[in-house]
Protein backbone atom coordinates (compact mmCIF):
# COMPACT_ATOMS: atom_id res chain seq x y z
CA UNK A 1 0.00 0.00 0.00
CA UNK A 2 2.97 2.47 1.36
CA UNK A 3 4.88 1.66 -1.79
CA UNK A 4 1.88 1.96 -4.23
CA UNK A 5 1.45 5.37 -2.81
CA UNK A 6 5.36 6.55 -3.03
CA UNK A 7 4.62 5.21 -6.53
CA UNK A 8 1.87 7.37 -7.58
CA UNK A 9 3.82 10.43 -6.15
CA UNK A 10 6.52 9.47 -8.36
CA UNK A 11 4.60 9.60 -11.28
CA UNK A 12 3.05 12.76 -10.13
CA UNK A 13 6.15 14.35 -10.92
CA UNK A 14 8.06 12.05 -13.62
CA UNK A 15 8.02 12.57 -17.13
CA UNK A 16 4.89 12.00 -19.06
CA UNK A 17 4.97 8.16 -21.08
CA UNK A 18 2.66 9.27 -23.72
CA UNK A 19 2.76 12.16 -26.97
CA UNK A 20 0.38 15.04 -27.26
CA UNK A 21 -0.55 13.48 -30.40
CA UNK A 22 -2.35 15.25 -32.75
CA UNK A 23 -0.60 18.60 -31.51
CA UNK A 24 2.56 17.05 -31.46
CA UNK A 25 4.03 14.92 -34.16
CA UNK A 26 4.13 11.00 -34.04
CA UNK A 27 7.44 10.25 -35.75
CA UNK A 28 7.40 6.35 -37.04
CA UNK A 29 10.31 4.49 -35.26
CA UNK A 30 13.06 3.40 -37.03
CA UNK A 31 12.30 0.39 -39.78
CA UNK A 32 8.50 0.99 -39.87
CA UNK A 33 7.15 -0.88 -42.59
CA UNK A 34 4.90 1.76 -44.77
CA UNK A 35 4.43 3.03 -48.08
CA UNK A 36 5.02 0.79 -51.17
CA UNK A 37 6.77 3.50 -53.52
CA UNK A 38 7.58 1.69 -57.17
CA UNK A 39 9.56 2.69 -60.20
CA UNK A 40 8.17 2.32 -63.48
CA UNK A 41 11.35 2.19 -65.20
CA UNK A 42 12.65 -0.32 -63.19
CA UNK A 43 9.64 -2.65 -63.73
CA UNK A 44 9.77 -6.05 -65.48
CA UNK A 45 6.40 -6.71 -65.71
CA UNK A 46 6.42 -10.06 -63.92
CA UNK A 47 3.03 -9.72 -62.13
CA UNK A 48 4.42 -11.22 -59.16
CA UNK A 49 3.86 -8.30 -56.53
CA UNK A 50 0.27 -8.64 -57.81
CA UNK A 51 -0.31 -12.35 -57.71
CA UNK A 52 1.26 -12.03 -53.59
CA UNK A 53 -0.55 -8.98 -52.02
CA UNK A 54 -3.08 -10.46 -49.98
CA UNK A 55 -5.93 -7.76 -50.24
CA UNK A 56 -5.16 -6.91 -53.80
CA UNK A 57 -3.73 -3.69 -53.20
CA UNK A 58 -1.59 -3.88 -56.32
CA UNK A 59 -3.72 -4.52 -60.03
CA UNK A 60 -1.88 -3.82 -63.54
CA UNK A 61 -4.06 -2.60 -66.18
CA UNK A 62 -2.96 -3.10 -69.67
CA UNK A 63 -3.29 0.05 -71.70
CA UNK A 64 -2.30 -0.70 -74.78
CA UNK A 65 -2.56 -4.44 -76.45
CA UNK A 66 -0.47 -3.74 -78.96
CA UNK A 67 2.81 -3.26 -77.41
CA UNK A 68 1.54 -5.10 -73.98
CA UNK A 69 2.08 -1.90 -72.07
CA UNK A 70 1.04 -2.37 -68.39
CA UNK A 71 -0.24 0.35 -65.64
CA UNK A 72 0.69 0.22 -62.22
CA UNK A 73 -2.15 1.00 -59.90
CA UNK A 74 -1.59 0.97 -55.93
CA UNK A 75 -4.23 1.79 -53.65
CA UNK A 76 -2.49 2.91 -50.56
CA UNK A 77 -5.93 2.66 -48.32
CA UNK A 78 -5.98 -0.97 -49.40
CA UNK A 79 -2.64 -1.60 -48.49
CA UNK A 80 -2.41 -4.10 -45.51
CA UNK A 81 1.38 -2.67 -45.25
CA UNK A 82 2.97 -6.45 -45.01
CA UNK A 83 5.55 -6.03 -47.52
CA UNK A 84 5.12 -9.20 -49.47
CA UNK A 85 4.82 -7.54 -52.29
CA UNK A 86 8.64 -6.42 -51.85
CA UNK A 87 9.58 -9.77 -51.24
CA UNK A 88 8.52 -11.53 -53.86
CA UNK A 89 9.78 -8.68 -56.33
CA UNK A 90 12.83 -9.69 -58.29
CA UNK A 91 13.77 -6.41 -59.17
CA UNK A 92 13.25 -4.79 -55.33
CA UNK A 93 16.83 -4.87 -54.53
CA UNK A 94 17.53 -2.33 -57.48
CA UNK A 95 14.90 -0.30 -56.18
CA UNK A 96 11.83 -1.15 -58.18
CA UNK A 97 9.51 -1.86 -55.17
CA UNK A 98 10.54 -0.33 -51.41
CA UNK A 99 9.08 -0.17 -48.61
CA UNK A 100 9.93 3.66 -47.25
CA UNK A 101 9.54 4.36 -43.39
CA UNK A 102 6.86 7.02 -43.82
CA UNK A 103 3.12 6.19 -42.92
CA UNK A 104 0.91 7.01 -45.82
CA UNK A 105 -1.34 10.38 -44.47
CA UNK A 106 -4.80 9.27 -43.04
CA UNK A 107 -7.26 9.87 -45.88
CA UNK A 108 -8.64 13.47 -45.35
CA UNK A 109 -9.89 16.21 -47.52
CA UNK A 110 -6.72 15.74 -49.89
CA UNK A 111 -5.51 12.46 -51.81
CA UNK A 112 -1.41 11.77 -51.40
CA UNK A 113 0.07 12.54 -55.05
CA UNK A 114 3.52 10.87 -56.18
CA UNK A 115 4.91 9.59 -59.15
CA UNK A 116 5.92 6.68 -56.91
CA UNK A 117 2.82 5.88 -56.07
CA UNK A 118 1.59 4.38 -59.69
CA UNK A 119 -1.08 6.01 -61.55
CA UNK A 120 -4.68 5.18 -59.51
CA UNK A 121 -4.09 7.79 -56.90
CA UNK A 122 -2.98 10.65 -59.00
CA UNK A 123 -5.84 10.36 -61.41
CA UNK A 124 -7.90 10.89 -58.37
CA UNK A 125 -8.78 14.52 -56.97
CA UNK A 126 -11.74 13.46 -54.49
CA UNK A 127 -10.74 11.72 -51.53
CA UNK A 128 -14.36 10.19 -51.53
CA UNK A 129 -14.17 8.79 -55.01
CA UNK A 130 -11.31 6.36 -54.14
CA UNK A 131 -13.08 3.04 -53.46
CA UNK A 132 -15.46 3.76 -55.97
CA UNK A 133 -12.79 4.08 -58.39
CA UNK A 134 -10.35 1.20 -57.65
CA UNK A 135 -13.77 -0.68 -57.83
CA UNK A 136 -13.54 0.51 -61.35
CA UNK A 137 -9.64 -0.59 -61.48
CA UNK A 138 -10.36 -4.00 -60.43
CA UNK A 139 -12.44 -5.06 -63.15
CA UNK A 140 -10.74 -3.59 -65.61
CA UNK A 141 -7.94 -5.01 -64.29
CA UNK A 142 -9.62 -8.89 -64.70
CA UNK A 143 -11.47 -7.21 -68.41
CA UNK A 144 -8.11 -6.24 -69.89
CA UNK A 145 -6.25 -9.06 -68.72
CA UNK A 146 -8.35 -11.53 -70.61
CA UNK A 147 -8.71 -9.20 -73.47
CA UNK A 148 -5.28 -9.23 -74.34
CA UNK A 149 -4.85 -12.87 -73.17
CA UNK A 150 -7.45 -13.94 -76.40
CA UNK A 151 -5.18 -10.96 -78.76
CA UNK A 152 -2.27 -12.29 -78.14
CA UNK A 153 -4.05 -15.42 -79.08
CA UNK A 154 -5.20 -14.32 -82.08
CA UNK A 155 -2.17 -12.94 -82.81
CA UNK A 156 -0.66 -16.18 -82.84
CA UNK A 157 -3.22 -17.79 -84.78
CA UNK A 158 -2.90 -15.69 -87.37
CA UNK A 159 1.06 -15.64 -87.61
CA UNK A 160 0.44 -19.54 -87.53
CA UNK A 161 -1.75 -19.15 -90.61
CA UNK A 162 0.60 -16.69 -92.20
CA UNK A 163 3.39 -19.16 -91.48
CA UNK A 164 1.04 -22.42 -93.10
CA UNK A 165 0.46 -20.11 -96.34
CA UNK A 166 3.86 -19.10 -96.59
CA UNK A 167 5.05 -23.21 -96.36
CA UNK A 168 2.54 -23.69 -99.02
CA UNK B 1 -36.37 -12.77 -3.45
CA UNK B 2 -37.00 -14.18 -6.84
CA UNK B 3 -34.99 -14.81 -9.81
CA UNK B 4 -32.94 -11.64 -11.20
CA UNK B 5 -31.43 -12.32 -14.95
CA UNK B 6 -28.93 -9.80 -15.17
CA UNK B 7 -27.31 -9.52 -18.83
CA UNK B 8 -23.58 -9.22 -19.30
CA UNK B 9 -22.50 -8.21 -22.86
CA UNK B 10 -22.11 -7.97 -25.55
CA UNK B 11 -21.02 -4.58 -24.42
CA UNK B 12 -20.18 -3.56 -21.32
CA UNK B 13 -17.48 -2.16 -19.70
CA UNK B 14 -15.30 -4.35 -18.22
CA UNK B 15 -15.11 -6.82 -21.74
CA UNK B 16 -12.81 -6.09 -24.44
CA UNK B 17 -14.32 -7.69 -26.84
CA UNK B 18 -18.24 -8.68 -27.41
CA UNK B 19 -19.35 -11.69 -25.62
CA UNK B 20 -23.04 -12.02 -23.93
CA UNK B 21 -23.91 -14.25 -20.95
CA UNK B 22 -27.09 -14.13 -19.19
CA UNK B 23 -26.79 -14.62 -15.67
CA UNK B 24 -30.33 -15.88 -13.43
CA UNK B 25 -28.94 -14.26 -9.99
CA UNK B 26 -30.98 -14.51 -6.68
CA UNK B 27 -29.58 -12.80 -3.97
CA UNK B 28 -26.42 -11.49 -5.87
CA UNK B 29 -25.77 -15.51 -6.43
CA UNK B 30 -25.39 -16.85 -9.58
CA UNK B 31 -27.78 -19.88 -10.23
CA UNK B 32 -27.53 -20.14 -14.41
CA UNK B 33 -25.76 -19.28 -16.66
CA UNK B 34 -25.64 -18.85 -20.57
CA UNK B 35 -22.64 -17.61 -23.44
CA UNK B 36 -23.46 -16.61 -26.67
CA UNK B 37 -19.76 -16.59 -28.16
CA UNK B 38 -20.23 -15.78 -32.06
CA UNK B 39 -20.63 -11.78 -31.91
CA UNK B 40 -17.14 -11.29 -34.16
CA UNK B 41 -17.45 -13.78 -36.76
CA UNK B 42 -16.10 -12.85 -39.71
CA UNK B 43 -15.80 -16.17 -41.95
CA UNK B 44 -12.31 -16.14 -41.68
CA UNK B 45 -12.20 -20.28 -42.64
CA UNK B 46 -13.88 -20.25 -45.43
CA UNK B 47 -11.93 -17.24 -47.15
CA UNK B 48 -8.93 -19.28 -46.46
CA UNK B 49 -10.16 -22.01 -48.72
CA UNK B 50 -11.68 -19.44 -51.35
CA UNK B 51 -10.46 -16.26 -51.62
CA UNK B 52 -7.12 -16.67 -50.44
CA UNK B 53 -3.94 -18.87 -51.63
CA UNK B 54 -1.49 -20.67 -49.60
CA UNK B 55 1.27 -18.39 -49.54
CA UNK B 56 -1.36 -15.58 -48.57
CA UNK B 57 -2.49 -17.31 -45.43
CA UNK B 58 -0.06 -16.23 -43.04
CA UNK B 59 -1.12 -12.28 -43.50
CA UNK B 60 -5.00 -13.74 -43.57
CA UNK B 61 -4.80 -15.68 -40.29
CA UNK B 62 -2.37 -13.35 -38.52
CA UNK B 63 -5.50 -10.90 -38.75
CA UNK B 64 -7.48 -13.46 -36.87
CA UNK B 65 -6.73 -12.01 -33.72
CA UNK B 66 -4.78 -8.48 -33.10
CA UNK B 67 -2.72 -10.14 -29.77
CA UNK B 68 -1.58 -13.39 -30.56
CA UNK B 69 -1.77 -12.45 -34.35
CA UNK B 70 1.95 -14.05 -34.38
CA UNK B 71 0.84 -17.16 -32.89
CA UNK B 72 -1.46 -17.68 -35.78
CA UNK B 73 0.60 -16.68 -38.36
CA UNK B 74 3.28 -19.03 -37.01
CA UNK B 75 1.06 -22.34 -37.04
CA UNK B 76 -0.03 -21.62 -40.38
CA UNK B 77 3.08 -21.25 -41.52
CA UNK B 78 4.50 -24.87 -39.98
CA UNK B 79 1.91 -26.19 -40.66
CA UNK B 80 2.44 -25.02 -44.86
CA UNK B 81 6.13 -25.84 -44.17
CA UNK B 82 5.10 -29.45 -42.84
CA UNK B 83 3.32 -29.95 -46.20
CA UNK B 84 6.01 -28.60 -48.96
CA UNK B 85 8.79 -30.06 -46.69
CA UNK B 86 10.84 -27.23 -45.89
CA UNK B 87 13.53 -27.22 -43.51
CA UNK B 88 14.48 -23.54 -41.75
CA UNK B 89 17.68 -23.12 -40.23
CA UNK B 90 18.53 -22.50 -36.68
CA UNK B 91 17.96 -18.75 -37.18
CA UNK B 92 15.26 -18.94 -37.95
CA UNK B 93 13.28 -21.24 -35.65
CA UNK B 94 15.41 -18.42 -32.97
CA UNK B 95 13.80 -15.25 -34.74
CA UNK B 96 10.31 -16.92 -34.75
CA UNK B 97 11.07 -18.07 -30.82
CA UNK B 98 11.88 -14.16 -30.23
CA UNK B 99 8.40 -12.61 -31.85
CA UNK B 100 6.31 -15.56 -30.09
CA UNK B 101 7.90 -15.31 -26.96
CA UNK B 102 7.74 -11.06 -27.05
CA UNK B 103 4.01 -11.62 -28.38
CA UNK B 104 3.38 -14.00 -25.08
CA UNK B 105 4.64 -11.03 -23.11
CA UNK B 106 2.36 -8.66 -24.24
CA UNK B 107 -0.22 -10.71 -24.29
CA UNK B 108 -0.23 -11.64 -20.37
CA UNK B 109 0.32 -8.04 -19.63
CA UNK B 110 -2.75 -7.07 -21.22
CA UNK B 111 -4.87 -9.44 -19.48
CA UNK B 112 -3.37 -8.89 -16.34
CA UNK B 113 -4.13 -5.19 -16.58
CA UNK B 114 -7.64 -5.85 -17.63
CA UNK B 115 -8.18 -7.89 -14.09
CA UNK B 116 -5.83 -5.08 -12.24
CA UNK B 117 -8.84 -2.67 -13.85
CA UNK B 118 -12.29 -4.71 -13.18
CA UNK B 119 -11.19 -5.44 -9.34
CA UNK B 120 -10.84 -1.67 -8.96
CA UNK B 121 -7.27 -0.58 -9.84
CA UNK B 122 -7.45 1.39 -12.30
CA UNK B 123 -4.08 2.79 -11.46
CA UNK B 124 -2.53 -0.87 -11.46
CA UNK B 125 -3.91 -1.27 -14.99
CA UNK B 126 -1.99 1.77 -15.74
CA UNK B 127 1.14 0.94 -14.51
CA UNK B 128 0.71 -2.82 -16.14
CA UNK B 129 0.09 -1.26 -19.69
CA UNK B 130 2.69 1.42 -19.48
CA UNK B 131 5.19 -1.10 -18.68
CA UNK B 132 3.84 -3.29 -21.65
CA UNK B 133 4.44 -0.35 -24.02
CA UNK B 134 8.33 -1.51 -23.86
CA UNK B 135 7.74 -4.79 -25.15
CA UNK B 136 5.11 -3.24 -28.30
CA UNK B 137 8.19 -0.58 -28.73
CA UNK B 138 10.43 -3.61 -29.08
CA UNK B 139 8.12 -5.67 -31.60
CA UNK B 140 7.68 -2.96 -33.55
CA UNK B 141 11.16 -2.05 -33.75
CA UNK B 142 11.78 -6.01 -34.66
CA UNK B 143 8.60 -6.57 -37.25
CA UNK B 144 7.99 -2.39 -38.62
CA UNK B 145 4.71 -2.39 -37.05
CA UNK B 146 2.77 -2.27 -33.42
CA UNK B 147 -0.40 -4.98 -34.02
CA UNK B 148 -0.11 -6.78 -37.22
CA UNK B 149 3.62 -7.95 -37.23
CA UNK B 150 3.34 -10.08 -40.41
CA UNK B 151 6.57 -11.33 -39.62
CA UNK B 152 6.54 -15.10 -40.08
CA UNK B 153 6.53 -16.19 -43.93
CA UNK B 154 6.74 -19.16 -45.35
CA UNK B 155 10.26 -20.45 -45.71
CA UNK B 156 11.69 -17.95 -43.17
CA UNK B 157 10.93 -14.42 -41.63
CA UNK B 158 10.45 -11.20 -42.91
CA UNK B 159 13.42 -9.35 -42.08
CA UNK B 160 16.24 -10.18 -40.12
CA UNK B 161 17.66 -8.40 -36.55
CA UNK B 162 20.27 -6.10 -36.46
CA UNK B 163 22.86 -5.37 -33.80
CA UNK B 164 21.37 -2.39 -33.05
CA UNK B 165 17.76 -3.52 -32.79
CA UNK B 166 19.26 -6.34 -30.71
CA UNK B 167 21.22 -3.95 -28.44
CA UNK B 168 17.52 -1.54 -27.94
CA UNK B 169 15.47 -4.93 -27.46
CA UNK B 170 18.14 -6.14 -24.45
CA UNK B 171 17.40 -2.70 -22.71
CA UNK B 172 13.43 -2.63 -23.26
CA UNK B 173 13.71 -6.06 -21.58
CA UNK B 174 15.50 -5.58 -18.70
CA UNK B 175 13.44 -2.25 -17.69
CA UNK B 176 10.06 -4.23 -18.48
CA UNK B 177 11.49 -6.81 -15.84
CA UNK B 178 11.93 -4.65 -13.45
CA UNK B 179 8.22 -2.97 -13.70
CA UNK B 180 7.00 -6.44 -13.96
CA UNK B 181 8.14 -7.56 -10.52
CA UNK B 182 7.44 -4.26 -9.17
CA UNK B 183 3.88 -5.10 -9.98
CA UNK B 184 3.96 -8.65 -9.41
CA UNK B 185 5.23 -7.57 -5.57
CA UNK B 186 2.01 -5.35 -5.20
CA UNK B 187 -0.41 -8.34 -6.47
CA UNK B 188 1.90 -10.17 -3.56
CA UNK B 189 1.38 -7.48 -0.79
CA UNK B 190 -1.60 -6.02 -1.04
CA UNK B 191 -4.70 -6.60 0.82
CA UNK B 192 -7.50 -5.26 -0.64
CA UNK B 193 -6.37 -7.15 -4.22
CA UNK B 194 -5.98 -10.15 -2.10
CA UNK B 195 -9.58 -9.73 -1.34
CA UNK B 196 -10.74 -9.41 -4.80
CA UNK B 197 -8.98 -12.29 -6.35
CA UNK B 198 -7.75 -14.94 -3.89
CA UNK B 199 -10.33 -17.77 -3.61
CA UNK B 200 -12.14 -16.21 -6.32
CA UNK B 201 -12.94 -18.38 -8.92
CA UNK B 202 -11.04 -21.39 -7.87
CA UNK B 203 -10.35 -24.25 -10.09
CA UNK B 204 -9.52 -27.32 -8.36
CA UNK B 205 -7.04 -29.39 -10.36
CA UNK B 206 -9.04 -32.21 -11.39
CA UNK B 207 -11.28 -29.94 -12.54
CA UNK B 208 -9.00 -28.47 -14.75
CA UNK B 209 -8.30 -32.02 -15.74
CA UNK B 210 -12.28 -33.00 -16.36
CA UNK B 211 -12.98 -29.80 -18.48
CA UNK B 212 -9.77 -29.51 -20.42
CA UNK B 213 -8.81 -26.52 -19.81
CA UNK B 214 -5.93 -24.73 -21.87
CA UNK B 215 -2.98 -22.51 -21.15
CA UNK B 216 -2.48 -20.38 -17.92
CA UNK B 217 -6.07 -21.24 -16.65
CA UNK B 218 -4.74 -24.72 -16.43
CA UNK B 219 -0.88 -24.03 -15.29
CA UNK B 220 -2.57 -21.88 -12.11
CA UNK B 221 -4.48 -25.32 -11.17
CA UNK B 222 -0.96 -27.20 -11.25
CA UNK B 223 -2.07 -29.16 -14.21
CA UNK B 224 1.01 -29.13 -16.10
CA UNK B 225 0.00 -28.48 -19.98
CA UNK B 226 1.90 -26.56 -22.30
CA UNK B 227 2.15 -27.27 -26.24
CA UNK B 228 5.58 -25.79 -25.86
CA UNK B 229 6.63 -28.70 -24.10
CA UNK B 230 4.79 -31.11 -25.91
CA UNK B 231 4.49 -30.32 -29.37
CA UNK B 232 8.57 -29.59 -31.13
CA UNK B 233 7.74 -27.18 -33.53
CA UNK B 234 10.08 -24.27 -31.90
CA UNK B 235 12.94 -25.98 -29.74
CA UNK B 236 12.06 -23.96 -26.93
CA UNK B 237 13.59 -25.87 -24.04
CA UNK B 238 17.38 -24.94 -25.63
CA UNK B 239 16.41 -20.80 -24.59
CA UNK B 240 15.43 -21.53 -21.08
CA UNK B 241 11.82 -22.59 -21.35
CA UNK B 242 10.38 -23.94 -18.23
CA UNK B 243 7.11 -25.06 -16.87
CA UNK B 244 5.63 -22.03 -14.83
CA UNK B 245 2.60 -23.53 -12.63
CA UNK B 246 0.89 -22.50 -9.40
CA UNK B 247 -1.53 -24.19 -7.01
CA UNK B 248 -3.72 -22.42 -5.67
CA UNK B 249 -5.97 -21.97 -8.84
CA UNK B 250 -8.21 -18.83 -8.45
CA UNK B 251 -8.02 -15.48 -9.97
CA UNK B 252 -5.03 -14.29 -8.06
CA UNK B 253 -2.98 -17.66 -9.29
CA UNK B 254 -3.63 -17.51 -12.99
CA UNK B 255 -2.52 -13.43 -13.05
CA UNK B 256 0.75 -14.99 -11.07
CA UNK B 257 0.71 -17.70 -13.21
CA UNK B 258 0.84 -15.36 -16.01
CA UNK B 259 3.58 -13.21 -14.63
CA UNK B 260 5.62 -16.11 -14.00
CA UNK B 261 5.57 -16.68 -17.75
CA UNK B 262 6.25 -12.97 -18.64
CA UNK B 263 9.60 -13.55 -16.38
CA UNK B 264 10.29 -16.70 -17.98
CA UNK B 265 9.92 -15.30 -21.48
CA UNK B 266 12.25 -12.34 -20.90
CA UNK B 267 14.82 -14.43 -20.00
CA UNK B 268 14.25 -16.68 -22.81
CA UNK B 269 14.21 -13.91 -24.90
CA UNK B 270 17.77 -12.27 -23.62
CA UNK B 271 19.18 -15.80 -24.43
CA UNK B 272 18.26 -15.92 -27.56
CA UNK B 273 19.44 -12.08 -28.44
CA UNK B 274 22.84 -13.23 -26.38
CA UNK B 275 22.70 -16.31 -29.00
CA UNK B 276 21.48 -15.85 -32.38
CA UNK B 277 22.83 -18.56 -34.95
CA UNK B 278 24.68 -17.44 -37.89
CA UNK B 279 22.44 -18.06 -41.17
CA UNK B 280 19.91 -16.52 -43.61
CA UNK B 281 16.42 -15.35 -42.54
CA UNK B 282 14.87 -16.75 -45.44
CA UNK B 283 15.24 -20.36 -47.12
CA UNK B 284 14.12 -21.31 -51.11
CA UNK B 285 10.82 -22.45 -51.04
CA UNK B 286 9.64 -24.48 -53.60
CA UNK B 287 6.19 -26.22 -54.94
CA UNK B 288 2.93 -26.79 -53.48
CA UNK B 289 1.80 -27.63 -50.48
CA UNK B 290 -0.05 -31.45 -50.47
CA UNK B 291 -1.54 -33.85 -47.85
CA UNK B 292 -2.89 -33.17 -44.76
CA UNK B 293 -1.51 -32.25 -41.42
CA UNK B 294 -2.36 -30.69 -37.20
CA UNK B 295 -0.39 -28.35 -35.69
CA UNK B 296 -0.15 -27.69 -32.38
CA UNK B 297 0.98 -24.23 -30.77
CA UNK B 298 0.62 -22.76 -27.64
CA UNK B 299 -1.13 -19.32 -27.98
CA UNK B 300 -0.76 -16.93 -24.82
CA UNK B 301 -4.14 -18.17 -24.18
CA UNK B 302 -3.17 -22.14 -24.27
CA UNK B 303 -3.10 -24.54 -26.99
CA UNK B 304 -4.04 -23.11 -30.32
CA UNK B 305 -4.88 -25.70 -33.31
CA UNK B 306 -4.80 -26.02 -36.41
CA UNK B 307 -5.88 -28.77 -38.80
CA UNK B 308 -4.49 -28.37 -42.60
CA UNK B 309 -5.56 -30.14 -45.92
CA UNK B 310 -4.01 -29.42 -49.50
CA UNK B 311 -3.73 -30.92 -52.35
CA UNK B 312 -1.11 -29.39 -54.92
CA UNK B 313 -3.66 -26.54 -55.58
CA UNK B 314 -3.02 -22.68 -54.90
CA UNK B 315 -5.89 -22.93 -52.62
CA UNK B 316 -5.76 -25.52 -49.50
CA UNK B 317 -8.85 -27.57 -49.18
CA UNK B 318 -9.35 -26.87 -45.66
CA UNK B 319 -8.13 -24.79 -42.39
CA UNK B 320 -9.12 -25.26 -39.39
CA UNK B 321 -8.45 -23.34 -36.61
CA UNK B 322 -9.33 -24.53 -32.76
CA UNK B 323 -8.58 -21.84 -30.38
CA UNK B 324 -7.74 -22.05 -27.16
CA UNK B 325 -10.64 -19.67 -25.28
CA UNK B 326 -12.85 -22.24 -26.63
CA UNK B 327 -11.92 -24.99 -25.12
CA UNK B 328 -11.71 -22.83 -21.44
CA UNK B 329 -15.36 -21.94 -22.02
CA UNK B 330 -17.14 -25.17 -20.45
CA UNK B 331 -15.10 -24.54 -17.30
CA UNK B 332 -15.95 -20.91 -17.46
CA UNK B 333 -19.81 -21.45 -17.36
CA UNK B 334 -19.37 -23.80 -14.55
CA UNK B 335 -17.27 -21.57 -12.33
CA UNK B 336 -20.00 -19.00 -12.81
CA UNK B 337 -22.73 -20.99 -10.43
CA UNK B 338 -22.99 -20.37 -7.07
CA UNK B 339 -20.43 -17.42 -7.37
CA UNK B 340 -21.52 -13.95 -6.90
CA UNK B 341 -22.54 -11.59 -9.23
CA UNK B 342 -19.84 -9.31 -8.42
CA UNK B 343 -16.93 -11.70 -9.21
CA UNK B 344 -18.05 -12.25 -12.14
CA UNK B 345 -16.23 -9.50 -14.13
CA UNK B 346 -12.81 -10.59 -12.15
CA UNK B 347 -13.32 -14.41 -13.39
CA UNK B 348 -13.77 -13.64 -17.26
CA UNK B 349 -11.46 -11.14 -17.50
CA UNK B 350 -8.99 -13.57 -15.39
CA UNK B 351 -9.60 -15.95 -18.48
CA UNK B 352 -8.03 -13.64 -20.92
CA UNK B 353 -11.06 -14.24 -23.48
CA UNK B 354 -10.26 -13.66 -26.96
CA UNK B 355 -13.49 -13.49 -28.62
CA UNK B 356 -12.04 -12.52 -31.87
CA UNK B 357 -10.35 -15.67 -31.91
CA UNK B 358 -12.68 -18.06 -30.76
CA UNK B 359 -15.41 -16.75 -33.53
CA UNK B 360 -12.90 -16.29 -36.29
S1 LIG C 1 2.53 -4.20 -48.68
FE1 LIG C 1 1.23 -6.04 -48.73
S2 LIG C 1 -0.84 -5.22 -48.96
FE2 LIG C 1 0.56 -3.55 -49.49
S3 LIG C 1 0.76 -3.69 -51.69
FE3 LIG C 1 2.44 -4.89 -50.82
S4 LIG C 1 1.65 -7.00 -50.70
FE4 LIG C 1 -0.10 -5.63 -51.03
S1 LIG D 1 7.17 -7.73 -58.78
FE1 LIG D 1 8.50 -5.96 -59.18
S2 LIG D 1 9.21 -6.27 -61.29
FE2 LIG D 1 7.47 -7.65 -61.00
S3 LIG D 1 5.71 -6.46 -61.71
FE3 LIG D 1 5.85 -6.10 -59.51
S4 LIG D 1 7.08 -4.23 -59.35
FE4 LIG D 1 7.38 -5.01 -61.42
Amino acid sequence: MLKMFIESLKNLVSEPETIKYPFEPSPEPKGYRGTIHYNEELCIFCDKCENICPPGAIKFVVVDYETGKKEYNYNPYLCIYCGACVRECPKADEGCLVQVETRTPPLGRSVPKGKELGYFINRIDNPKEVESKWREIEELNIKTKEEYKAYKKAKRAQKAAAKAKGEE
Amino acid sequence: MGKIVVPFGSQHVALPEPISFLFDTENEIITKVEAHIGYVHRGIEKAAITRFEYNQLPYLTARVCGLCSITHAGAVVHGIEKLMDIEVNKRIDYLRMLVVELDRIHSHMLANGHVAEVVGYENLFMQTFRAREDVMDVLERITGNRVQYDYQTIGGVARDIDLETAEFAKKKLKKLKENVLKVMEFHDSDYTFGLKTKGVGVISKEMAAKYNTAGPIARASGLETDVRAEFDYLPFEEVGYKMQTRKEGDVWARNMVRFDEVLNSIEMCENILDNLPQGEHQVKVKGRPKGETVVRVEAPRGECFYYLKASGKKVMDRVRIRVPTYANIPILKELFLGAKYSDAQAIVLSFDPCMSCTAR
